[in-house]
């Protein structure tokens, strides 16, 4: 492809579109409050940035192969509080209760997809369903108090949930966490053979079949890392506040789902973009941050979120016309 | 001495109470053109689905080059080489033109990597250039477009030139001139010409009985279900042919009514 036609395709495409968007957002959020641009605000946003970002990579994947998770927010509440419990009530070692709750989103994400793929319901109910049980688990297990807060620093919680300073600027851990696990996903949806699948499965599942592409497996095995992410996620918040709650998370799923679609992947699969999504998580952090600063009253924010996605998704889908007619 | 690709006996397939193969017996030799006639929903895409493992059979007996084979995928199809274009067209329009080329066998570096594996999309892009170019059923088209992008006769081309990339011992065409114009037409006619000559069996499902005449060897006719009739192109005219698919020719239905 010559290298005029590639740019405009670039300049043409979502992640661009949602990038440029970004950037508008941030220079009227930083003019509006100078505080904004400020280190500690630009730390506090990289800290909640991970949490929900790394779902969104997985929910990512997912979205591409055709499919979606609703479960997410509520396996990011449950797994810490079994990996805390087990600690704190059962003498389990921090490690051991750690492999449990990996166990345990492996097994939520398999029976997900198993349900899926195997018996045919579509996983909007599937992962509804899961979502109630998840979260009533979570309830249930503490008897909907939160866990007594978390006193024992070691070697897991520093992997997870340490940080460090850069200049006047605070960072944690789980950024870099993000930043591994986004080009690690950057890679596989777009130059392994893997990712070749995702989109193809997605696309057009039965051309994909017919090709010999084992569309059930790869859908189960992406059910399973989108949980097993949304449990890393719940670990690393749990860590970094030193408490675990079983409502944390309430809501993250369609969160997360806003920063997948703002970023430019489609909802109805065959086309995801990792680069859109990690955009789509800066917009959405730097709405919900930058609407605080200039002042929206509390109760107003989401109606603030809810009307910016939504002028995203329409853009995309002017976007996606006006490419489909050129 | 003619030599056997591929022999079907006894199969059958049920969609519930729906009983779309019946029975369904024949035999496929090499370099031969076989031409799958009946009417909509007499089971063509059935049995066609069959052999190239989008469904299992009920029951019944495939063999390939004499041996007996379970078909279970359509990676195992695949593998036994029998390439199928499916009707409902095999692309994803999501994808670009060389990733639909190699959906399933894309070439990679660092193997080892299984799944993983990073494509090696330089050989990629050159090998579907390289591809389209020989197929030339259509104009220039470009390796990276997007599948969506294209009509549905350019689709079809593309899915042929892939079915043509992996030399398969037999190639199974599913309405394969539908939506095409004329050159495009005449474009697929050749290349199922020329893969004969190449010594590849092919089986084309079509319902242009003018298209049988000039390229097949051999005429299949299906109805409910079942093969009510099978001979050889040179024996036989459209006319005939034409009375076969729809029922009216008095031989058959003589033969159905003393069936009953
Ligand atoms: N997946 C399915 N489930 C239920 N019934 C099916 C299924 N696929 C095919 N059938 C039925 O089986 C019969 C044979 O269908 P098939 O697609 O093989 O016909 P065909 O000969 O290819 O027809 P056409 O020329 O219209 O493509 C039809 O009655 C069809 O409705
Ligand atoms: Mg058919």
């Amino acid at each position: 492809m010559p290298v005029g036609k590639r740019r405009s395709s670039l300049i043409r495409s979502p992640q661009f579109s949602s990038l440029v968007i970004l950037i508008v957002l941030l220079a009227v959020f930083a003019i509006a409050d100078a505080n904004f641009l400020s280190p500690l605000n630009i730390s506090n946003m990289m800290a909640f940035l991970p949490e929900l970002g790394i779902i969104a990579l997985g929910m990512t994947l997912l979205l591409t192969a055709g499919e979606f998770d609703l479960s997410v927010g509520a396996v990011f509440g449950l797994a810490p509080v079994v990996v805390m419990l087990l600690v704190q009530n059962g003498g389990v070692d921090i490690g051991v209760a750690l492999l449990a709750g990996l166990l345990l989103c492996i097994a939520i994400g398999a029976i997900n997809g198993l349900i899926v793929t195997k018996i045919g319901i579509s996983s909007f109910l599937v992962t509804l369903s899961m979502l109630l049980v998840v979260r009533g688990a979570a309830l249930y297990i503490t008897q909907g108090f939160p866990l007594k807060s978390w006193d024992q620093p070691g070697f897991f919680v520093t992997l997870l949930a340490g940080s460090f300073n850069i200049g006047s600027f605070r960072f944690y851990t789980s950024l870099w966490w993000f930043v591994g696990l986004s080009l690690l996903a950057v890679y596989v949806l777009r130059y392994a053979k893997l990712g070749n699948w995702i989109s193809a499965i997605g696309s057009n599942r039965n051309a994909a079949v017919a090709r010999g592409v084992p569309a059930d497996a790869v859908k189960i095995w992406l059910f399973i890392l989108t949980s097993v992410l949304a449990g890393l996620a719940g670990m690393i918040s749990a860590f970094r506040i030193s408490a675990a709650s079983p409502v944390a998370g309430t809501g993250y799923e369609l969160e997360v789902i806003a920063m997948v679609v703002v970023g430019g992947t489609a909802l109805t699969g065959g086309r995801g973009t990792i680069l859109g999504t990690i955009v789509g998580a800066l917009m959405l952090r730097a709405i919900r941050n930058g609407i605080v600063l200039i002042g929206v009253p509390g109760l107003a924010y989401n109606i603030f979120v809810g009307v910016i996605i939504l002028a995203m998704l329409i853009l995309h889908a002017l976007l996606q016309k006006n490419a489909a007619r050129s | 001495m003619v030599q056997e690709v591929l022999r079907l006996q006894n199969l059958q397939k049920s969609f519930g109470s729906v009983r779309a193969l019946k029975s369904a017996s024949f035999t496929l030799n090499e370099g031969e053109v076989v031409a799958l006639l009946g009417d909509n929903g007499a089971g063509k895409s059935t049995l066609i689905k069959a052999i190239s493992g989008v469904f299992p059979i009920d029951r019944g007996d495939i063999y390939v080059r004499g041996q007996k084979v379970s078909i279970r995928s359509t990676r195992d199809a695949m593998d036994l080489g029998i390439e199928t274009i499916h009707q409902d067209t095999s692309l994803a329009p999501d994808l670009s033109i060389a990733r639909n080329l190699f959906l399933g066998r894309e070439p990679v570096n660092l193997k080892w990597l299984g799944v993983f594996a990073p494509l090696d999309l330089a050989k990629l892009r050159d090998a579907a250039s390289a591809l389209l170019k020989r197929v030339g059923i259509s104009k220039k088209l470009d390796a990276d477009a997007l599948v969506s992008t294209l009509s549905g006769g350019e689709r079809q081309s593309i899915a042929i030139s892939r079915a043509m990339q992996f030399a398969a011992k037999v190639i199974i065409l599913d309405e394969p001139t539908n939506n095409l114009g004329v050159e495009e037409t005449h474009g697929v006619l050749r290349f199922v010409k020329e893969v004969r000559d190449a010594g590849h069996s092919v089986l084309l499902i079509t319902h242009n009985i003018h298209h049988v005449f000039q390229v097949a060897d051999r005429i299949i006719v299906m109805r409910r279900g079942e093969i009510v009739a099978e001979q050889t192109v040179a024996d036989t005219d459209l006319l005939t042919v034409e009375s076969i698919i729809t029922g009216a020719d008095m031989s058959a239905l003589l033969k159905e009514a003393r069936a009953k």
